[in-house]
């Protein structure tokens, strides 16, 4: 069997299982519930202003920064770490799919839940534009893809932390513990004095990311690499610790 | 079929598996016998590609567990101690996933989730949820997604724990049927199961393969001689005198109740069965004979001989 007719079934699999668990229910809606205050509050705050608006709802407000971070530690906790506390890991590890396969369907079954939590935001532009306000399609666009390579990236991570966790619980902590290193750590850079560490450090601050490049429609090659980078090395490092687990 | 070599396995400074060597041959059933915490399940793991050995060789069907390792699983069909199934889904639903992930080709795969679900006795439960089912089902199901892609060898490690005597027949009758045309290995503490299904034993105890054949060859194997019991109408002295003149007798216990029926048990230093001689020499005598029985000791009797350190020693 090719490994990408297993990884079809797999995360054909892998997807549907989200919509069989009801905290993914509460997560959708709590999710969408700040997500509508986000844009809201976005509407309200720029007064009118749609790219300032489109700005504050994707990657500009409080709400968008908490929706974001702690949404993709709940979608991968369960992912690596569950499989293997029931044994049903055995199954599918001996079944003629390669870790790398069972990786990748994971990835992609919670990236697809991902993306169904946003896409009703769309809706909230399809909103604007019935009132006439249309937003740049170059900000709209580079926003949006912002929000793709970001999670993407904390998905990846996310996975990596199960992969690495005895239990969804501490999958899910090690998660959330690591955005927020990911967003606050690189924020010491404000208190420094300029030189090779600051800048190293604004380079990777993910909310700079958005303020320079994602928010702005300047679409920076630099930064879109770190991202496929780093999703990189977190779905290797997921294999790896995959295949650990059978060395010990 | 399968090929193991000098497998050992090492859990940090605890030796699992201690240098196990064995053949099994297209079409046996192999029971892997041995007590709790003994290595039987590590060697299925490290047999179905799941666990890497520390040292040694396990090829199935030719392929290396390690370097071929999707060669391998292809033609595996694995039931693990704990059943591998998802909770979250129904039984067809379940199976129809595996048989997919496992290469059953979509115009095959109605047919082989059907096979599996009624040889497995599941027809009835195919619509429910698996985490409803009972333990008894759980089991059945793990089986059918072990056999759904129709495997040529199939590894069941424990496949009756935790099911009632009904169950567990069924489950053994199940096995039986499978043996016909797959090779099967099956592991197992309880003995009559591993007696009842399998016409091979490998007992293992403390990591090492301490005998390897069939149930009744094992018997002898680990028999020193053998035991004959008579009931005869005789005095104590008389009996005993006449027994202990047989051929190849080793020691003659004579226990007189009191009546004038009088009960022996004659031990002789041979794997034989010498119950004829001990009835012609008491009807030479003349003697009138009630019981002549000559009790084989049970695959139990051996194990705990083999596994029981205290008896062991």
């Amino acid at each position: 069997m090719t490994g990408l007719r297993a990884l079809l079934i797999l995360a054909g699999r892998e997807i549907e299982s989200y919509f069989l668990q009801p905290l993914m229910y509460l997560v959708l809606a709590v999710f969408l519930a700040l997500n509508g205050l986000a844009f809201s509050y976005s509407l309200v705050d720029m007064q009118g202003n749609v790219d300032a608006t489109v700005r504050s709802f994707l990657g500009g407000s409080i709400l968008f920064w908490i929706n974001i971070l702690f949404v993709p530690p709940l979608l991968t906790m369960r992912l690596i770490a569950e499989e293997r506390r029931t044994g049903t890991m055995e199954g599918l590890m001996t079944a003629p799919v390669t870790d790398l396969v069972v990786v990748l369907a994971k990835f992609i079954g919670a990236y697809s839940f991902y993306l169904a939590l946003w896409a009703p935001s769309v809706v909230y532009l399809l909103v604007m534009k019935s009132y006439g306000a249309l937003p740049d399609t170059g900000v709209l666009a580079s926003s949006y893809l912002g929000v793709l390579l970001l999670g993407a990236l904390l998905i990846a991570i996310g996975l990596l932390a199960s992969a690495v966790s005895p239990n969804q619980i501490v999958a899910a902590i090690l998660g959330v513990v690591f955005n927020q290193a990911l967003f606050w750590v690189p924020m010491l850079s404000l208190k420094m004095p300029h030189g090779t560490v600051r800048t190293t450090l604004e380079h990777l601050s993910i909310l700079f990311h958005f303020d320079n490049s994602f928010s702005k429609g300047v679409l920076d090659s630099g930064i879109i690499a770190v991202y496929v980078i780093a999703i990189a090395i977190s779905l290797f490092l997921a294999v790896r610790a995959v295949e650990s687990r059978r060395w010990t | 079929m399968i090929e193991v070599e000098h497998l050992t396995k090492w859990y940090g400074d605890v030796r699992a598996v201690d240098d196990v060597s064995f053949r099994i041959s297209e079409g046996e059933v192999v029971g892997f016998l041995g007590p709790n915490g003994a290595g039987k399940s590590t060697t299925l793991k490290i047999l179905t590609a799941y666990m890497p050995a520390s040292q040694g060789s396990v090829r199935i069907g030719g392929h290396d567990v390690l370097t071929q390792s999707l060669e391998v699983r292809r033609r595996l069909g694995y039931l693990p101690e704990t059943v591998p199934v998802y909770t979250d889904m129904r039984v067809e639903e379940f199976l129809r996933f595996r048989a997919l992930l496992k290469g059953v080709t979509r115009k095959e795969l109605r047919r082989r989730v059907e096979a599996a679900l009624e040889r497995c006795g599941c027809l009835d439960m195919r619509r429910r949820m698996i985490g409803k089912l009972s333990k008894g089902y759980r089991q059945r199901v793990g089986l059918a997604d072990a056999i759904v892609h129709d495997p040529p060898l199939l590894i069941l490690d424990e496949p009756t724990s935790g099911l009632d005597p009904n169950q567990r027949i069924a489950v053994r009758e199940l096995i039986s049927s499978l043996g016909t045309d797959k090779t099967v290995i099956l592991s197992s503490h309880i003995l009559a199961e591993v007696e009842a299904v399998a016409e091979r034993v490998i007992i293992i105890n403390r990591g090492r393969a301490i005998a390897d054949g069939p149930p009744s060859r094992i018997l002898q194997q680990i028999e020193k001689g053998s035991l004959v019991q008579v009931e005869v109408r005789a005095r104590p002295e008389q009996l005993e005198a006449l027994l202990a003149a047989l051929d190849s007798v080793q020691s003659v216990q004579v226990d007189a109740s009191g009546s004038d029926w009088c009960r022996a048990e004659v031990r002789f230093d041979r794997v034989e069965d010498f119950r004829e001689q001990v009835g012609r020499a008491i009807r030479a005598a003349n003697l009138d004979l009630r019981e002549l029985t000559s009790p084989t000791a049970s695959l139990e009797d051996v194990f705990r001989r083999l596994t029981d350190p205290e008896r062991h020693g």
